[in-house]
Parts: structure tokens; C-alpha cells; sequence
């Protein structure tokens, strides 16, 4: 399989009150095209901070990160905005829209600025509709925002993410503001985007959002403590999945 | 507490405060500056017309009969009236250090006597050697003039010639207006006496101090042929543009108030939006609604507090400069009138926290799961999302644009007030002072357009052929002309003072028939039809309203000693003198012995001359006539009244800087706080890729299109708005109906765009403000 992610030796400091507060500490993986790998780790451990900086979202202070070959550390914020539009998706905890565009303007906004997507308005809003209808929230596409559920919003989120065919989606505890149907409706919805192709990077407290991954990342006190391959998920065997990384978070010091 | 959280939210809204203050600083300071200089200048002008002694009545007549009937009169009636006397001076004949006078209107010699004069440093002045002269401030202001203390004026007329020095100028009461069409030098008795021989033309000044309430009656019944005839109340009047200034400016402070309450408005509400959960947290654990409102409150105390100081102190340099400009005209004694600054500024402040008392009403109202649920980031009722991008061509950043907008309208209500009401003070006085400047004004000064005019202004003299003289120059322009090849239409407007009456009704009148390739029907009249034959008059509506005449109406009319009866046919408006005038018929037979004056040549060209051949005839025309000044129709009348348009002119600068400043500024204040208010919007839209310059391009668009529709609007109601503030103000000087001279390019496309340039640009630039939220922020809002 191809690489789609490589992380070497990358470090993250902040310097806040005049102390250094070093997050991520020379941590070093790889992300195969097709997998989806979940980070876990405690509290303050520098998950979301890995996620950001590997997304190109954040700054890193040494080491490197290749997206499909292109090192991001060496790329201006112009390109580095060009490289989140096109090639990457991104869903977050809380689900943030624009207020005053409808849910389906909120899916198709960034496609009217990608530049990798060239077809006319009337194909993209087809598309979106389509991915609306995958994600089951189609009833809702002319719906203001404050008009839908938590679990609608972050489905739509989802297909927002989708609608430049990323070649990778980063979601920062996707499932996190949901309740627990909500929150698996999304993650079959994920792990569905996966089976398709789609690259998945999350960071999730939650053993069941975790348990739907192919791949877990352990990180403590910004270091990767250690990893996990469940292999690719089948609903039926969820719960095998879930006791077994139970077993190995309990080995982690979860 | 208060002063704590005082000083936490001065911080945290730094730019706003800011903002806020300048308003308040800028309106405390034009409200205290304009009202002391209106009120200083009004009160001044009456104990200068009480100090000087002005008279309660004044007329002037070069009829040495009239002069001994209205002595006669006064005597009879027991007035008293003191005379003196004019001798009138070519400007030409004048030579001010080597160079000819530049001065288009009647200049007189007199000496001292009657109305008290004061120099510059308001001392009366009592005595004046012989071989030294004082001039009004208007001529010694003059910039085509070199006057100064100690300079040599040379005056020559006829056999006579005078070398004068110059003493300074005089503060006078019946001279000192620029809107008097008239100047005197003051000299010695000795040397006024050299200067008042045969044939010299003297008018002679009367000055009646009277308090019969009746004499304007009896007066207009002698049937005097007078240069003018004017009250105490006229005298007044003559220095209502010393107070239009001062009107002006409390009019822009006025504004400047109201959109400091925009303002106010607009951040109280914001901030109350923003911090509506805070508000519910303290109503919840019990804070009473009054002292919520009080945290609000003291900042804005505290900003009106500092911003009235502040206004205060700026004000009084700015009042000062302003009564300066006057105090070089009038006497303006006794103290600065500080406490009116005081005043008008502690106003301005008051208005300011009254206001933000009334703007925190909504806090009261609000149960504390109201204030934790509603607002900006709680439930919404009303439906947004006004466009829908699918349906739209619009590039993204466009429609996102436009749909905030059309999505959020009410935010932006505030903007659009303010944008309107800067692009209305920024139009009228353009308006204005382009219908001041129009070839078309000429009409409402008893004159017609032409091409060109040529400042050979006539004095007449009662033992000269007057007809001849006005034909001969007429001929000698249409000759010169005919040499060259070029056929011309040659023109003059000739004044005479009347006497008009309809049955017991009388008032005197300023009179005017055009000579040469003139007809009555080129003038322009408000009613009827232009007179027609010579028993055929048109009266202005100030004459026809004094003795009461129609359309259709047989009125008397007395010029020198003939009287004769006509018909009005037609109603006009005029500018000269307040108003007054008749127009006569061109072939009415009058007495050009009795002709006051005339104002300049006027050429019409009948073959249509662009605008290069036009420059080569002026050419020719400076060359027949190198003494005079070769004039557009527009140019004349600048010529005549320029103090007027100039003045409104430097105003017009203040107020495009003031409103420039302001657009900018609140253009600052609203991209602000939009990005406060966005933040999370942006971090959104920044980690989903979109760049900087879209987002920047998206806040500056939004100002921009905001703006673009506020100029419109603002333009578009310019026009009637011009008509209904400055009209009433035309009338006061006599012009019933003002066609305003709207400068398309100007109005519609210039000053729209300066505004739109310097605003986008504050825009632009506070935009980049956002630069600074980072996509990974997404993570730490709420």
C-alpha cells in the first residue's frame, strides 16, 4: 500500500508565560492510503495538537510531515489552504457551519473555491445532494443550520469534508458532542467512507469510535506509546474488537 | 468592582472604546466650537451695531435734490440723520504699491463722521492725517491686492492725484460685509475735499436714528431716488454668511452626535450579545438588573466623561480661530464666552450616557435563561440564509458576501445610517456651492448667460451722455470683433434706482434694463410672460410682495423725476439686494441721467465656439481691454459674490475630511467587530482551506457593498434634500425657486468614489486583523 502520511521526528513547543511546554516529542508513523487510524491517549497528551500539526493546520516546531510526497513544513499558508481544500477533509468536535447558509450551501461552499474541482455550480450542488442522501440528512438540505439535530450537523460536516474528494480526512473527535445513537450513526457513516478508499486520520476518547478503526496510535505525554492493528472492522465482530482494545488501552495505562 | 471591570473591558475592546471616544471627542468639540462661535457672533454683531452706533436706517442717493427734500422731511418729522458723503473712485484709477486695484464693485472716498469706525485693534478711530488712508478688511484681506500697514496707495481722478500711506483697516459696520456690494477708503476731510469737485460723482450716505416704527412708510412716500435704502435689521443680514459658517458646522456637529449614538448603539448591543451568558450568570446568582445596566453604564460615563473633557479643551482653539476670522470684520469684545463651550459639550456628553441608559433597557427585561439561551450564539426564530449558492452565479466570496448581508440586515442598519448621512454631507454643499459657481446663477442676479463678460462695470455721471457711453463701448467690442471676423451679440445690464408704488403701497427698488443685443425675453421669470412693450414690467416677488402687485396689476414706477405707470407681467427672483428689482422693458424710454451703474460688458458669440477658440477670443478681449477681466457667466458671478463660495468652499474641505475620517472609522469599528464575533467562522473556514485573502476580500466586500448601496441611496436623496435645506436660505437672499446645478461626475462618480476608496481601504486594512486568527483556533472556540 502507499503512504499518504509519513510523520518523522516531529516536535511541537509552545512557549507560554516563558516556559517552554514541549507537546509532541519526535513522534514518528506513517498512514497508508485506505486506513483509518484512530489516536487515543489521555488527557493533555497532545492528540488534537498531533492531529492539527499533521494537517497542516498548525505550525510544527522541528521534524517533517509528507502529505502524498509534498513536505508541509516547506509550503507557504497559501498552499499549505490549497493543500486543506483539495486534499483534505476535516470534521471537528464541535460542528461548526457558516449561520446564514443553509445546510446544503454549508456542504458546496468549499467546492465553489476548490480549484481542483472544476465542474459547474448545478453538477456541485448535485453532488452534494448525493452525498446528502448517502448520509441520510437529504430532508434536511434547505434547512438553516440551527434547524437540524447534533448528529444531522455533523453528518453534514461529513459530507462538507467529502465534497472535493479529499484524499485524506482528519476528524477531531467527530463523535464527541453526540450522543451515543447519533454518535454511531456517524462512525458507520465513517467507516463506510473508509471501506470506500477514504483515508482516515481521528482522535477519539471513546473505545467504540476507536473499535470501528483499522488502526490505533497511543500517545502519551507527546510521544506515540504505542500501536495497534485491529485489521479492518466488520460489524459483527464490534464487540471482539472493543474488549480486545480494551485489553491493549488497559496495557497502555488507559 | 466597577472600576475593575472597567478597566478589564477598556482592554479587551480596545478599538471599539477607542472609536467611540474619537466620536464623542469630535462631537464635544464641533458642538462647544460651533455654538460659542454662533451665539458669541450673534450677540457681537448687535453691540457692534450698538457700539458703532449704526444707524436704525440708511440710504444713499447721487440726487443732490432728493438729498434737500429728504432734509426738508427730516426736519419737518423732527428725525435725526447725519450725512456724509461717497465720492465715488474708478478701482482703475487706484494704484495699491505700483500695481492697479483689483476690485470689480463701487469703491468710495469718505471721511470720518456718523457711524463710529474701529481700526484693528477695536479702538474707535477718531482722527486721520492727511496723506493716510484705512481700507475695509475685505480689501485689505484680498489676495489679488497688495495691502499692508505703511504701503503707498496712489488715487487719481481726473486732474487730481494723491499719494496715500496706509494706516490699516477698519472694522465698519455699513462697509465691513463682503456681501455689501460696495467699499469705502477712509481719508482726511482735506483730502476727500481734494477729490469732491465738479466732476466728481458723490453720493451722498444718510444715517437716520430713529425709533418711529412708521418711518419706513413715510420714508417710501417721499419718492426718493435712492442707490439703496436699508434698516438696521438689512445691516444685520449683511453678515449672515459670517453666521452660515458657524450654522453649517453645528449642523455637521449635530450629525456628528447622532452618529456617535449610531455608535454607541450598535457596540451596546454587541456587547450585549456577546456577553449574554455572562449577563444570565449574573442574574441567575442574583445581581439586580439596575447593576448589570450600572457596569455598562460607568464605561460609558467614563468615555463621555473623558471625551466632554477632551472636547472641552479642543474646542476653544477651534472657537478661537473661528472668532478670529470674524473679529478681523466686526468688534467682538469681553471674554471668550467659554462657559458656552461648557455647556454645548456637557450636552453632548450628557446626550451620550442618557443614551446608553436607554440602549442597556434590553438587560432588564431579560429572565436569566433568556440571556444564558438567547442571542447571537443561542437559538434562533427567524429564518437565514437569504440566496442560495446552488441557485447563484455569484464567485463564492461574492455570495458569501452578499447573503451576510441580505441574512443579517439589521446588523448592518447602523453602517448604512451613518454611510447615508456622510454621503449627504458630503453632496450638499457641493451641490450648493456649484450652483453658486454655475454659468445658470447669473440668471437670478438680473442678468443673462454669455459667453464671455468683461468687468467694465460703468459709474455714470448725471452731466455725461450715459447712452453714448454704454453704445460706445458696445461698438468698440462688436468692431473689434467684426475685424477678426467673428459676428457678436454685445450686451449690457443697466441699473437705476425706482421708486415702485400701487396704490398707497411704496418701496424703493433697484431697477435694471438690458442695452444692446438684449431682449426681455432672454431673462429668465418665475411667472407670466416677459414683458413685452415698453408700458410692460416684471417685478421680483420681494418688490411685488412690498406694494402688494400681481400679474396683470397697474403699479407706479418713478425713475429720476419721471413717473409712469405699467404693467406687471411677469414675476422674477433676484439676488441682488435681498431681492429687490424690477426689470423694464429694453426699449423703455428711461432717464440715463439718472442710471446707478451696470454691471460688466457681456459678449454672446453667435457662431458657437468650442472651448480652445473661446480661450482665443478672451485672448483678443483681454488685449482690447488689458485694464478688465474676461469672465464666464460662472466666473463673473464668483467674481461678485466669491467670499461666499469660497468660504462654503473651505467648509466643504472640513466636512469630505471630517466624513472621510468618520467612514473610515467605522468601517474599522464594524470589520472588528465582525471578526470578533466571526472568529469562529473563520478558524472554520481557514482549516477547511480557504486563504487569507479570501477572507479578507470577504469582510472588505461586505463594507464595500454596504457602502456602494448607502452612497446610492444617499445620492439619490441628495438632490430633493439639497433643494429643501438649501433653498430657504437662497430665499433669505432673495431666490424663490433654485434649479441646483448637479455635477453628475462629481456627485455621481468622484466623491462616491473618494468615499468608497478611503472607507474599502480602512476596511481592507482592519481586515487583515484577521491574519492573526490561526485554523487551528477551531479548537478553542467554544
Amino acid at each position: 500500500m502507499k503512504t499518504i502520511l509519513e510523520v518523522k521526528d516531529l516536535c511541537k513547543t509552545y512557549v507560554l508565560n516563558k516556559r517552554q511546554n514541549n507537546v509532541l516529542k519526535n513522534v514518528n508513523f506513517r498512514i497508508e492510503e485506505g486506513e483509518m487510524t484512530a489516536v487515543m491517549g489521555p488527557s493533555g497528551s497532545g492528540k488534537s495538537t498531533l492531529l492539527y500539526a499533521v494537517s497542516g493546520m498548525d505550525t510544527i516546531t522541528a521534524g517533517e510531515v509528507t502529505f502524498c510526497g509534498r513536505n508541509i513544513g516547506e509550503m507557504n499558508q497559501k498552499e499549505l489552504a490549497a493543500l486543506r481544500l483539495d486534499e483534505m477533509g476535516f470534521i471537528f468536535q464541535q460542528m461548526y457551519m457558516l449561520k446564514n447558509l443553509s445546510v446544503l450551501d454549508n456542504i458546496i461552499f468549499p467546492a465553489c473555491q476548490s480549484r481542483k474541482v472544476k465542474e459547474k455550480r448545478q453538477e456541485t450542488l448535485e453532488r452534494g445532494h448525493e452525498l446528502m442522501r448517502r448520509l441520510g440528512i437529504i430532508d434536511v438540505a434547505d434547512n438553516d443550520i440551527n434547524e437540524v439535530s447534533g448528529g444531522q450537523l455533523q453528518r453534514a460536516c461529513i459530507c462538507r469534508s467529502m465534497i472535493n474528494r479529499p484524499k485524506m480526512i482528519f476528524a477531531d473527535e467527530p463523535t464527541g458532542a453526540l450522543n451515543r445513537s447519533s454518535s454511531d450513526e456517524v462512525m458507520e457513516e465513517l467507516a463506510e467512507l473508509n471501506s470506500l478508499g477514504t483515508t482516515i486520520m481521528l482522535v477519539t476518547h471513546d473505545v467504540k469510535v476507536a473499535a470501528k478503526c483499522t488502526r490505533i496510535l497511543y500517545i502519551v505525554d507527546g510521544n506515540i506509546k504505542g500501536e495497534y492493528n485491529l485489521g479492518r472492522y466488520e460489524r459483527e465482530k464490534l464487540r471482539d474488537r472493543e474488549r480486545t482494545l480494551n485489553g491493549w488501552l488497559m496495557e497502555m495505562g488507559w | 468592582m466597577y472600576l475593575q471591570i472597567l478597566k478589564k473591558d477598556l482592554k479587551r475592546k480596545k478599538t471599539m472604546n477607542m472609536i467611540l471616544l474619537i466620536f464623542v471627542i469630535l462631537a464635544a468639540t464641533f458642538i462647544a466650537g460651533s455654538a460659542n462661535n454662533l451665539l458669541t457672533v450673534s450677540s457681537a454683531l448687535d453691540s457692534f451695531l450698538e457700539k458703532a452706533d449704526a444707524p436704525d436706517y440708511w440710504f444713499a442717493s447721487t440726487n443732490a435734490e432728493d438729498i434737500e427734500k429728504f432734509q426738508e422731511f427730516a426736519a419737518e418729522n423732527g428725525y435725526d440723520y447725519f450725512i456724509s458723503r461717497l465720492i465715488q473712485i474708478e478701482p482703475k484709477n487706484v494704484l495699491v504699491e505700483g500695481k492697479k486695484l483689483e476690485y470689480s464693485n463701487t469703491l468710495a472716498l469718505s471721511n470720518l463722521g456718523g457711524i463710529k469706525i474701529f481700526d484693528k485693534d477695536n479702538k474707535e478711530i477718531t482722527q486721520i492725517n492727511d496723506g493716510e488712508i484705512y481700507v475695509t478688511h475685505v480689501m485689505f484681506s484680498s489676495a489679488q491686492n497688495d495691502f499692508h500697514v505703511g504701503g503707498k496707495i496712489v488715487i487719481s481722478q481726473g486732474e487730481v492725484e494723491k499719494e496715500f500711506t496706509i494706516k490699516g483697516y477698519t472694522k465698519d459696520a455699513l462697509f465691513g460685509s463682503s456681501m455689501v456690494g460696495m467699499t469705502r477708503f477712509m481719508v482726511s476731510e482735506n483730502d476727500a475735499d481734494l477729490f469732491d469737485n465738479d466732476k466728481a460723482a458723490v453720493c451722498r450716505s444718510v444715517e437716520i436714528r430713529t425709533k418711529d416704527a412708521g418711518y419706513r412708510d413715510k420714508f417710501n412716500e417721499l419718492g426718493l431716488n435712492t442707490v439703496m435704502f436699508v434698516d438696521r435689521a438689512m445691516i444685520k443680514m449683511m453678515y449672515f454668511m459670517e453666521m452660515l459658517i458657524a450654522a453649517i458646522l453645528l449642523v455637521v456637529s449635530v450629525c456628528l452626535i447622532f452618529i456617535s449614538m449610531v455608535i454607541l448603539r450598535f457596540i451596546i448591543h454587541f456587547t450585549i450579545a456577546e456577553e449574554f451568558r455572562e449577563i444570565g450568570v449574573m442574574k441567575a446568582i442574583g445581581i439586580k438588573s439596575s447593576r448589570i445596566r450600572g457596569l455598562y453604564i460607568v464605561k460609558y460615563l467614563a468615555i463621555a466623561v473623558i471625551g466632554t473633557g477632551t472636547g472641552i479643551l479642543l474646542s476653544i482653539p477651534f472657537s478661537r480661530i473661528m472668532i478670529e476670522r470674524v473679529s478681523a470684520k466686526i468688534v467682538i469684545t469681553g471674554d471668550d464666552n467659554i462657559f458656552i463651550n461648557f455647556g454645548a459639550a456637557i450636552l453632548a456628553g450628557a446626550t451620550v450616557v442618557l443614551f446608553s441608559y436607554l440602549c442597556t433597557r434590553k438587560i432588564r427585561r431579560f429572565s436569566p435563561i433568556d440571556a444564558i439561551r438567547i442571542g447571537e450564539t443561542g437559538e434562533r426564530f427567524k429564518k437565514k440564509g437569504a440566496l442560495h449558492l446552488g441557485s447563484s452565479h455569484f464567485p463564492a466570496v461574492l455570495f458569501l458576501a452578499v447573503n451576510d448581508i441580505f441574512s443579517g440586515f439589521k446588523a448592518y442598519i447602523s453602517m448604512i445610517i451613518i454611510f447615508i448621512l456622510g454621503t449627504l454631507l458630503v453632496i450638499i454643499p457641493v451641490n450648493t456651492i456649484n450652483t453658486l459657481r454655475s454659468d445658470h446663477l447669473i440668471t437670478m442676479f438680473n442678468m443673462v448667460e454669455s459667453d464671455h463678460i468683461i468687468s467694465r462695470e460703468m459709474l455714470f455721471n448725471p452731466n455725461e451722455d450715459n447712452e453714448a457711453k454704454i453704445e460706445r463701448q458696445f461698438l468698440e467690442v462688436k468692431e473689434m470683433f467684426a475685424e477678426n471676423g467673428i459676428e457678436t451679440e454685445v450686451f449690457q445690464e443697466i441699473m437705476f434706482r425706482s421708486n415702485v408704488s400701487k396704490g398707497e403701497k411704496r418701496t424703493n427698488s433697484l431697477s435694471f434694463q438690458g442695452r444692446g443685443g438684449v431682449t426681455t425675453d432672454d431673462y429668465v421669470y418665475i411667472e407670466g410672460t416677459p414683458p413685452a412693450n415698453v408700458h410692460e414690467v416684471a417685478l421680483t416677488y420681494l418688490t411685488a410682495g412690498q406694494i402688494g402687485a400681481k400679474i396683470g396689476d397697474d403699479v407706479e414706477i418713478k425713475v429720476g423725476e419721471d413717473t409712469k405707470v405699467y404693467i406687471v407681467t411677469a414675476i422674477t427672483q433676484s439676488l441682488n439686494n435681498m431681492g429687490e428689482g424690477v426689470r423694464f422693458h429694453q426699449d423703455a424710454e428711461l432717464d440715463y441721467n439718472y442710471a446707478a451703474g451696470s454691471f460688466g460688458i457681456q459678449v454672446n458669440y453667435r457662431d458657437d465656439p468650442d472651448e480652445d477658440e473661446l480661450a482665443a477670443r478672451k485672448a483678443l478681449l483681454e488685449k482690447l481691454y488689458p485694464d478688465a477681466r474676461i469672465y464666464t457667466s460662472g466666473g463673473y458671478i464668483g467674481y461678485m459674490i466669491g467670499d461666499v463660495a469660497s468660504q462654503v468652499d473651505s467648509v466643504k474641505v472640513l466636512i469630505l475630511s471630517i466624513i472621510l475620517a468618520i467612514n473610515a472609522l467605522v468601517a474599522v469599528l464594524m470589520v472588528k467587530s465582525f471578526i470578533t464575533r466571526e472568529k469562529s467562522e473563520i478558524a472554520l473556514l481557514k482549516a477547511i482551506g480557504f486563504h487569507n485573502g479570501f477572507l479578507i476580500l470577504w469582510q472588505t466586500l461586505r463594507i464595500g457593498i454596504v457602502l456602494i448601496l448607502s452612497v446610492l441611496v444617499g445620492a439619490l436623496i441628495s438632490g430633493p434634500l439639497s433643494t429643501l435645506i438649501i433653498t430657504p436660505i437662497f430665499r433669505m437672499m432673495g431666490a424663490y425657486s433654485i434649479q441646483f446645478e448637479i455635477r453628475i461626475l462629481e456627485i455621481y462618480v468622484l466623491y462616491p468614489l473618494a468615499v468608497l476608496g478611503v472607507t474599502a481601504s480602512a476596511a481592507f486594512l482592519s481586515a487583515r486583523g484577521l491574519r492573526k486568527i490561526s485554523s487551528a483556533d477551531i479548537s478553542n472556540n467554544e
